[in-house]
């Protein structure tokens, strides 16, 4: 913290009280937008301190002569001077600070560690929603990417679609184009043969015709005579034959 | 050895100059400005975490127009939280133990609340005099004892806040003087009085951050009741 301090008065533009004066009072306080950007950065931790209260810039500075043990010295030297001298005097104020001492070194020491975790977590938490923003972006971004790139090498097969397209709407024609002749060819043969079944019961018909015709005449021309003969005759065939048959039978 | 137990309260002065101006100006050095920068270091990021939580707390249950209060009742009450804390440091001075003080913040505030309330709606502020639901011959005596209750809040606020904190120093005082005392006569004791002493400055922490809070939640409850 000491060292900040120094810092800071090494920046100051010329030395001597009134020449800081002067550039202080001719710059106005953090009006142009120069003060806001780019702000410088700030130191991460803050000053090391030892004992929670003592910087330790002192134990730096007394080193060189006095050694490790020299602020303790300095220490123990002025408390032992101010109680001797009575310039601090031990009151109930002491008792009094000795508690209240006690209880906030406890209070630091044990809630300490929490507090500090818990502040840098929400500097945290403030830094990855930053973070995560960023990375949604970037990751959705080269999402597109690759989406694009897909895009291309789908380009690069459209001609083989077009052809496997061509293909089918070929297949399809070749195919309509059988049916409709196959089509063509069964008519035709109902048509022909329709005429030959035509035909067929025509010479059918014909030949029943004829042979009734016929049937009809020749039963029309055997006359009642006729028909006596012929019953007698074929009576006397059947006698005789009747009486070969017994004389092979016998024989 | 002290030779009034309340000196301890006269207001400090060095050679005229009053001190006490310095005192109340000792919370508004302890916490840092706002930065221009996005994340901070763990002082300021903590102190925006709790105000912007207390904040959000006390005015969930507060319309919007009273809203405007937020850096009021913030502020006031970083302000008295400081103070109180660290009047329990030892050599110190609480300037919430001069009744004045706490009068001069509690009188002007509430009688604003009352005022904005009186103002902006004038039949519901004064509605507020008498609860629902009160049987019909109570209701004169009833609209009396509200109206004292309302101009009793005041002083209500101000001496609570004066006499907590007045009370706890002053019996960290006593105890620590027993302490004292009895360290060279019997130092039994005084270890039962230290242990006493612990437990009440412990107590006084926590009355003193809770004082602090109750004070301003009175305000906003007063502030909702007439916004």
């Amino acid at each position: 913290m000491l060292s900040r301090l120094v810092f800071l008065a090494g920046s100051l533009k010329s030395s001597g009280p009134i020449g800081a004066g002067l550039v202080q009072a001719s710059r106005s306080l953090q009006t142009s937008s120069q003060s806001l950007a780019p702000v410088p950065p700030l130191p991460e931790y803050g000053g090391k301190v030892r004992h929670g209260l003592i910087p330790e810039e002192l134990f730096q500075l007394l080193y060189p002569k006095t050694g490790v043990t020299g602020p303790y010295m300095l220490g123990t030297g002025l408390l032992v001077y101010l109680l001797s001298k009575e310039i601090y005097i031990i009151n109930h104020e002491t008792i009094a600070a000795i508690t209240i001492g006690t209880i906030i070194v406890y209070g630091v020491k044990k809630f300490g560690p929490s507090v500090a975790a818990f502040a840098d977590k929400l500097n945290e938490d403030k830094m990855a929603k930053a973070q995560e923003a960023k990375d949604v972006a970037m990751s959705s971004l080269t999402q597109a990417i690759e989406n694009e790139k897909k895009e291309q090498w789908r380009v690069e097969g459209r001609a083989m679609l077009f052809d496997a397209k061509r293909n089918n709407v070929a297949m399809l024609l070749e195919t309509n184009y059988r049916e409709r002749l196959h089509m063509v060819t069964n008519e035709v043969k109902r048509r022909l043969d329709y005429q030959i079944a035509l035909q067929h019961l025509n010479r059918r018909m014909q030949q029943e015709h004829m042979i009734n015709w016929v049937e009809k005449n020749v039963i029309g021309s055997i006359t009642p005579q006729q028909e006596k003969e012929s019953i007698a005759k074929c009576i006397a065939d059947l006698k005789v034959l009747a009486k070969t048959t017994q004389a092979k039978a016998a024989a | 050895m002290t030779l009034s137990l309340f000196n301890q309260f006269l207001s400090p002065s060095l050679m005229w100059t009053p001190l006490a101006a310095i005192a109340l100006a000792l919370p508004w050095a302890l916490f840092p400005r706002q930065t221009a920068r996005w994340v901070n270091n763990r002082l300021l990021s903590l102190q925006s975490w709790f105000l912007g939580q207390f904040t959000q707390q006390i005015f969930l249950p507060i319309n919007n127009p009273g809203h405007k209060w937020a850096l009021l009742l913030a502020s006031l009450m970083l302000f008295l939280i400081t103070l109180n804390t660290t009047g329990l440091l030892p050599y110190t001075f609480t300037p919430t133990t001069q009744l004045s003080m706490n009068m001069g913040f509690a009188i002007p505030l509430w009688l604003a609340t009352v005022i904005l309330g009186l103002w902006t709606q004038p039949t519901q502020a004064l509605g507020h005099l008498l609860p629902e639901g009160t049987p019909t011959p109570l209701i004169p005596v009833l609209i009396i004892i509200e109206t004292i209750s309302l101009f009793i809040r005041p002083i209500a606020l101000g001496v609570r806040l004066t006499a907590n904190l007045t009370a706890g120093h002053l019996l960290i005082q006593l105890i620590s003087s027993a302490t004292s005392v009895l360290l060279s006569i019997l130092p039994a004791v005084a270890t039962f009085t230290i242990t006493l002493l612990f437990l009440l400055t412990l107590l006084e922490v926590a009355v003193a951050m809770i004082q602090a809070y109750v004070f301003v939640l009175l305000l906003s409850l007063y502030l909702q009741e007439n916004v």
